[in-house]
């Protein structure tokens, strides 16, 4: 880690020094044209135009630092960035432990029996060269309509999207004890549901960890997603991004953008931490 | 023979499995066309009898599944549980849909869909058109070949590998939806912002396993190249990118789904009046279900047919490799 640290830095470098010219570049052309519009303006040069336009193509450094300050103060208003993150992030929890539920019965089952395997998976495989997300409207909808609200309808869809990498990692992981340690289980006489107790399902721990963490980036997608399609005042970022994207305002879509980008990264780095806490004999790898 | 007689699970004839089979779907097409004109709700006996016909179909299905896994057939007869099981699964939703007499504003009935499907066929054909051959594939095509470009480079230069690759796992779990409004909104409502999302969503996944292909070589191998003298060159168009193959073609599979998602999901934010995205966004709205489960069943055949190509093409490209061994 420590010997990509010099590189790393040097490409964030660059980035942010290329940063500056690329939005001047970007906007000049807006700014141009809206200056020979005679469009009432306070900026007087078309450089000061282009980094303080209301709708710029990249916004300039100080809006996004402005637009930020305004999204997330005060810490705890309802429109401001740090409870619809935290609702987002129920949602998406809540969605992946729903996802864990259903992936590992569905794991059982393909484990457990031939006959399940073969009518059922190539359909749970389909599901996913399916576009799921097409389906998030609709359900927020129908569950309504059913009495589902709040957070469950998201939770559902997330789960909807996150639970087949779940199922694909436990099946290996129940399928992954040495034969050995299954012969010497048959030799205790062990029945089907202590192999699973005491030997499949350790096993297979290693193994969801590694799917919690594609799922989960999968069931923020999905939450995201059910939270723009809900109907009604409830909160989340997809909510955000969606009412600012119609109020057109520009600069906070941008600082939403970065604010699930970051909740993206500290999902599955909680994930990677709760794995070296549950499964603390993989450390030694 | 003597080895079969010692299992009796093999021994079961699948004779009985499809006549159990015939009898369940029997028994829900009964009832379906017995209720095609009602428009009460059917008595509980009438819902048992649903009830009993899945559990018939789906004790048979289970049967012919199980002996179809003991004796080794093509991969089409292969598929004839998994088909059963979704024909199953419809009609039985099919007739307990109509035994509860739901709204068909909340849930169609799946031959409702598929009248539907029919009757609007035109329409969704434009906005396949157009979500798919413009936005996704564009998309698509750029997405993976800038990737498989970068890959190249910084499987070049360590430089590049230290300081770009940690940035693109990291990138790996952003929530792609997040960047759509940001694009729509960059770029404009017409196709071009949505090709691009597309491609900035198959771009990290196809860097990553190429990388890993393009390095994870066998130390004997490249040792072998420079005992051949290879130049750098060789050693890539040789060495490097054939042992890629596998990861990229693994890279390009995931994104077919990711490009589908990617454009449907770009179209919630803004489009100019054609896409199946647009489309669902729009009759969800309005609860005309039905086409929105229209368009979900064509964008479900593009992405099947879309995957299924890819694989094609890569048992046609990587024929050689290990996974494909009987």
């Amino acid at each position: 880690m420590t010997r990509n640290l010099v590189p790393m830095l040097v490409v964030a470098l660059v980035v942010v020094a290329l940063y500056y010219p690329l939005m001047l570049l970007a906007n000049v052309p807006v700014a141009q044209q809206a200056l020979d519009n005679g469009a009432a303006l306070e900026c007087k040069t078309t450089v000061a135009c282009a980094s303080s336009l209301r709708s710029p193509v990249l916004p300039a450094p100080m809006q996004l630092w402005t637009g930020f300050r305004s999204l997330v103060l005060p810490l705890t208003a309802p429109t401001s960035i740090l409870p619809n993150a935290w609702a987002t992030a129920g949602n998406t929890l809540l969605g992946l432990l729903l996802a864990t539920l259903v992936g590992i019965f569905f794991a059982i089952g393909i484990v457990a029996s031939r006959a399940f395997e073969r009518s059922l998976l190539p359909w749970v495989v389909a599901s996913q060269t399916v576009p799921i997300i097409a389906l998030a409207p609709m359900l927020v909808v129908v569950l309504g309509q059913y009495g589902v609200q709040g957070a469950l309808p998201k939770a559902i869809i997330a789960a909807f999207v996150a639970f087949f990498p779940i199922t694909i990692g436990v099946a290996k992981g129940l399928r992954s004890p040495d034969p050995l340690a299954l012969e010497l289980m048959k030799t205790y006489n062990a029945s089907d549901q202590q192999t699973y107790l005491k030997l499949r399902f350790p096993a297979s721990v290693p193994y969801l960890f590694t799917a919690f963490k594609v799922a989960i980036t999968a069931a923020l997608i999905g939450a995201i997603v059910a939270e723009i399609s809900t109907v009604g005042f409830q909160q989340g970022l997809g909510r955000m991004l969606f009412e600012n994207s119609r109020a057109s305002d520009v600069v906070s879509i941008w600082v939403i953008m970065l604010s699930s980008a970051l909740l993206g990264i500290l999902l599955v780095a909680l994930v990677g931490w709760v794995e070296r806490w549950v499964t603390p004999w993989q450390r030694a790898r | 023979m003597a080895t079969r007689t010692l299992n009796p699970a093999a021994s079961q004839s699948p004779l009985l499995g499809a006549v159990l089979t015939l009898l369940g779907f029997a028994v829900l097409v009964y009832f379906i066309a017995s209720w095609w004109n009602h428009s009460n709700p059917a008595s509980s006996g009438q819902k048992l009898l649903i009830g009993v016909g899945f559990l018939l179909g789906a004790l048979g299905v289970a049967r012919v599944a199980n002996y179809l896994s003991r004796v080794k057939t093509n991969p089409l007869v292969g598929f004839i549980p998994a088909g059963l099981t979704l024909l199953l699964v419809v009609s039985t939703i099919e007739a307990l849909l109509r035994a509860y007499q739901v709204p068909a504003g909340l849930i169609p009935t799946p031959t409702r869909v598929l009248a539907t499907l029919w009757e609007v066929r035109e329409v969704l054909l434009k906005d396949a058109a157009q979500t798919v051959l413009l936005e996704a594939l564009v998309g698509y095509l750029i997405g993976c070949s800038l990737g498989v470009l970068m890959a190249l480079l910084v499987s070049r230069f360590v430089f590049l590998e230290r300081g770009l690759l940690p940035y693109a796992t990291a990138f790996s779990s952003i929530p792609i939806v997040a960047l759509a409004p940001v694009l729509v909104k960059m770029i404009g409502l017409d196709w071009p912002s949505k090709a691009v999302i597309v491609a900035v969503t198959v771009f990290f996944p196809v860097v990553v396993n190429t990388f890993r292909g393009l390095t994870e070589v066998s130390p004997l191998s490249l040792e072998l190249m420079r005992s051949y003298a290879a130049s750098e060159a060789q050693g890539y168009r040789w060495l490097r990118l054939p042992n890629a193959l596998p990861f990229i073609f693994n890279a390009l599979k995931l994104g077919t789904t990711l490009a589908m998602i990617g454009a449907i999901v770009g179209e919630f934010f803004g489009a100019d009046g054609k896409g199946l995205g647009f489309r669902i966004q729009i009759e969800a709205g309005r609860f005309g279900f039905d086409i929105v489960w229209s368009a979900i069943i064509i964008a479900s055949i593009v992405g099947i047919a879309w995957y299924n190509l890819v694989t094609w093409l890569e048992r046609q490209f990587t024929g050689w490799h290990v996974s494909f061994r009987e």
